[in-house]
């Protein structure tokens, strides 16, 4: 029931995209999010637009699969564009009983839908791009500096590293636990709200007892594998950056300028 | 200089209050001492809670000594100064495939251990070359550990151990949990690091197949050292093995019971070869049956008849009633309609009646486990109906909960579902969904408790203070409470030892007598299935390959094979005695046959 979340899940092939250092793609996602809040015109979102369809093509996921992963959040991007279509005062265009749609309420409701979409598409092109285990490389890489506040940010990534790899199993156990419970006239599907918390609790108990056992199996395995925290260790993916990841930061920086741009001139 | 030395080891585990103050312990170890020389392969047998594990952990510094020394290729692992020294030259592998892989593709999991010891990057991907080749899994260097079978994750556990290149690798159950096919791949995989590396190895298994290959065995009982010796030592000691709650090798079993009967062969014989060299002359043999009549065909017929008139009960049974349930040309699709759409399930048309005992066998992903899901209606078919006492159990207004009390579901590893405070509430959570009055819920908890043989003083303790059969046997009772005409169990014995194996099975086949309800066993043993059913359904790529009576299914001997199966062990070596010219029927599965069977000719 849990694996139809595609949204984001890691696309195994290879590309350009691929082969990009998880830095790079990183930074260039936080840029590319903070160009859409930049850009205002139609010249701004096209430059972006422009932008993500080249990264799309360059990453060779297929346009499919990546709309395919929206499917999920659909629900929110319909409620944003409604509240802003209403709820935005202005000049009225339509008006059916208390309803007014403002010519103000459809650009701003234009503008988030593109907005928030763009913002997903990327971001999800990245995660799409990236291994979860690259990616948590790359935030300890970039965090690095924060090491010396003391914030133990090897141990984060380890964490980060070890919840990706047990999610899925996790959850294929709650699918699992959840039937055998059905098996045992166990229902999930009350509609009642306080007999569904209560029936949460067969399912709650053994997935975290289940859980616990793992962790402790995997901290001794762990252990046993001489693994003693982040000092002393090396890498077997040390990332180092390439030529290949030079341009794609001066491409990004090309493209944070050009939006900057068209925001101050047109 | 010896690879382990173990000197008096005595382990404690203590547990403690919520102040961290001592309120009792118990002796895991007691008293142990061994050596083991380089380059050797040993096997440590013995029953759940022998002090196996203890041991084990031991031996790379996962715990430390309460009494007593342990010296790992000259180093005592107390030594603070050495710990990572002895991490790296004692490799660890655990039982549970999924819960020791940290990377999440499979060669960042090889590395993980390299990467701890500091190795340069260069060497890294050197390591994990050489170490994925050499138990066969670099074509999966890319693949996420999720999508491995687990013997393919427990092989990539052990290149995670061999990249750090360790002296001796120490194996905790390493096969627990696997099916059949993976056992022997991870088994082959650890002779071969034996003879080509010279790696040590210490095997820890429930397998007694898999221990013929060690040059010694110890087996433990309650933390000591009860036999050792080579395999043909504790092998010939059969009763002492059975009296430890043991297995022996179902040809030293066979050997064994013909030495009692009075034929002369020695005890402690481990492989077929060895038995039939050791059985009186074949070539004498064959000239008395001659005389007789061709055993060969003679019991040919005999098999055809018997199985007729079994094959003529099921069919009876069908036309007679509607009892039981009717599954009519039922096929099941994952994620239809997408490009990911797996056929489990293609056409499958079958009846399962009343009191009758079924094994349900298959390799691991030829749809067994959707199967079973769809007989109580946790998963619908996408094609096809499936009736209960007649009825449509997917018509609308069918009540589907009282078909779940009727047909009831014993999943893998079913102590995983445990969650009340105490054992009788956790039984009982089955008859309360059903509406049941209190007083109801109550007599058959006690009851179902009862019948499962768990002992009333475990009745108010918390199901995970139990040990790992009463577990079971306490989940067991969980789904027996809402009194199933039906009973399916999805492999009720993996991971439990030989005793607690026996129990469980001698367990299910009582209730089928005393309750005559109607039982579904799917099972990786095709010997505990030859055993205990009398109809096997065979699956293979989400069909029904077989469904016969066990004589018959086994005689397709091949075509099994070919379908990642075996035949019972039993069948082997009456295969083999037959080439060899001994004049006896072909059709055995159980060593009560066997032994009769030979008696027979010689």
């Amino acid at each position: 029931m849990f694996k139809e979340i595609t949204l984001g899940q890691y696309y195994q092939t290879d590309s350009v995209l691929h082969r990009l250092d998880p830095r790079v793609k990183l930074i260039a996602t936080f840029a590319y999010i903070i160009a859409l809040f930049i850009v205002d015109n139609f010249w701004g979102y096209a430059v972006a637009a422009v932008f993500l369809i080249l990264c799309i093509r360059l990453s060779n996921v297929p346009f499919r699969y990546i709309v395919r992963g929206m499917k999920g959040i659909l629900m929110i991007l319909m409620i944003t564009v409604i509240f802003n279509l209403f709820l935005t005062p202005g000049e009225t265009l339509v008006q059916v009983w208390k309803l007014r749609i403002t010519r103000e309420g459809v650009v701003f409701a234009v503008k988030m839908a593109v907005r928030l979409s763009f913002l997903i598409l990327g971001s999800s092109l990245m995660t799409l791009t990236t291994t979860p285990n690259q990616l948590t490389d790359a935030l300890e890489s970039v965090m690095n500096p924060l090491k010396k506040l003391h914030v133990p940010v090897h141990e984060i990534a380890m964490m980060m590293s070890i919840a990706l790899r047990f999610i899925p199993i996790l959850m294929e156990e709650t699918d699992k636990i959840m039937k055998a419970q059905i098996a045992r006239g166990a229902d999930f599907e009350s509609k009642d709200l306080m007999k569904k918390i209560r029936s949460l609790v067969p399912l709650l108990v053994p997935l975290f007892i289940s859980a616990f056992r793992r962790a402790n199996d995997l901290a001794m395995a762990m252990e046993a594998r001489c693994y003693r925290g982040g000092d002393g260790r090396t890498r077997m993916k040390p990332l180092v950056y390439t030529a290949k990841d030079r341009i794609a930061y001066s491409v990004v920086i090309c493209f944070f300028l050009l939006c900057i741009l068209t925001r101050v001139l047109l | 200089m010896k690879m382990i030395t173990l000197k008096n080891l005595v382990h404690d585990y203590i547990t403690r209050d919520d102040e961290g103050n001592a309120v009792g312990s118990k002796r895991a170890v007691n008293d142990v001492s061994l050596d083991v020389e380089p380059g050797q392969f040993i096997a440590i047998l013995g029953h759940n809670g022998s002090g196996k594990s203890t041991l084990a952990k031991h031996l790379n510094a996962l715990l430390y000594p309460t009494e007593g020394e342990v010296w790992l290729d000259g180093m005592n692992t107390k030594a603070e100064e050495h710990l990572w020294d002895i991490r790296q030259e004692a490799g660890m592998i655990f039982q549970n495939p999924d819960n020791q892989i940290i990377g999440q593709v499979v060669e960042e999991d090889v590395g993980f251990g390299p990467e701890n010891m500091g190795v340069p990057t260069k060497e890294i991907w050197e390591r994990v070359e050489e170490s994925l080749k050499a138990v066969g899994m670099w074509e999966y260097r890319k693949k996420s550990p999720n999508r491995l079978s687990g013997g393919q994750k427990q092989r990539v556990s052990i290149a995670g151990v061999i990249a750090m290149h360790p002296k001796c690798i120490i194996m905790d159950e390493p096969t627990a949990m696997l099916d059949p096919n993976g056992r022997k791949d991870v088994i082959r995989a650890a002779r071969a690091l034996n003879d080509v590396e010279r790696i040590t190895i210490i095997l820890i298994t429930h397998y007694m197949e898999e221990a013929i290959y060690a040059d010694k065995i110890f087996v433990m009982d309650k933390g000591k050292i009860a036999l050792q010796g080579s395999p043909e030592e504790i092998f010939s000691h059969v009763e002492e093995m059975k009296k430890l709650h043991l297995d022996v090798p179902q040809v030293t079993l066979l050997a064994h019971e013909l030495h009692k009967k009075g034929v002369k062969v020695p005890e402690g014989i481990l492989t077929k070869e060895e038995l039939a060299k050791a059985l009186p002359d074949a070539a004498s043999l064959s000239e008395k049956e001659q005389a007789k009549t061709d055993p060969g065909k003679a019991s040919d017929s005999d098999f055809e008849e018997n199985s007729k008139t079994q094959s003529a009960e099921n069919g009876s049974g069908e036309a007679a009633d509607q009892s039981g349930l009717r599954i009519e040309d039922i096929s099941f699709e994952y994620e239809r309609g997408t490009a990911m759409s797996v056929n489990a399930l293609d056409h499958i048309s079958l009846t399962i009646p009343e009191n009758q005992f079924i094994g349900l066998i298959g390799h691991t992903g030829s749809g067994k486990s959707t199967f079973v899901q769809m007989l109580n209606g946790l998963l619908k078919p996408t094609e096809g109906s499936i009736y209960y006492n007649g009825q449509n159990i997917h018509a609308d207004n069918y009540d589907r909960k009282n078909l779940r009390s009727e047909v009831g579901l014993v999943f893998q590893y079913p102590e995983h579902q445990l969650f009340e405070t105490d054992v009788i509430s956790d039984v009982m959570f089955g008859p309360r969904n059903l509406g049941l009055p209190e007083e109801e819920c109550r007599s058959r908890a006690l009851q179902a408790l009862q019948q499962v043989g768990l002992q009333e003083q475990f009745y108010t303790q918390s199901p995970f203070d139990l040990s790992g059969g009463q577990k079971r046997r306490a989940a067991i009772a969980g789904v027996l409470a809402m009194h199933p005409r039906i009973l399916i169990l999805d492999e009720p014995t993996a991971g439990l030892d030989p005793r607690g194996r026996d129990e469980i099975l001698d367990l299910i086949s009582r209730m089928h007598k005393e309750l005559k309800i109607t039982v579904v066993l799917v099972s990786h043993s095709m010997e505990d299935v030859a055993k205990y059913v009398d109809r096997i359904l065979v699956m293979d790529h989400g069909r029904i390959r077989y469904d016969d009576i066990p004589v018959r299914v086994f005689s397709h001997i091949a075509e099994l094979e070919e379908m990642g199966l075996a035949a019972p062990q039993m069948t082997y070596i009456m295969q083999y005695l037959h080439q060899k010219g001994y004049p006896v029927n072909t059709n055995i599965l159980t060593v009560e046959e066997g032994v009769r069977e030979i008696l027979k000719a010689v």
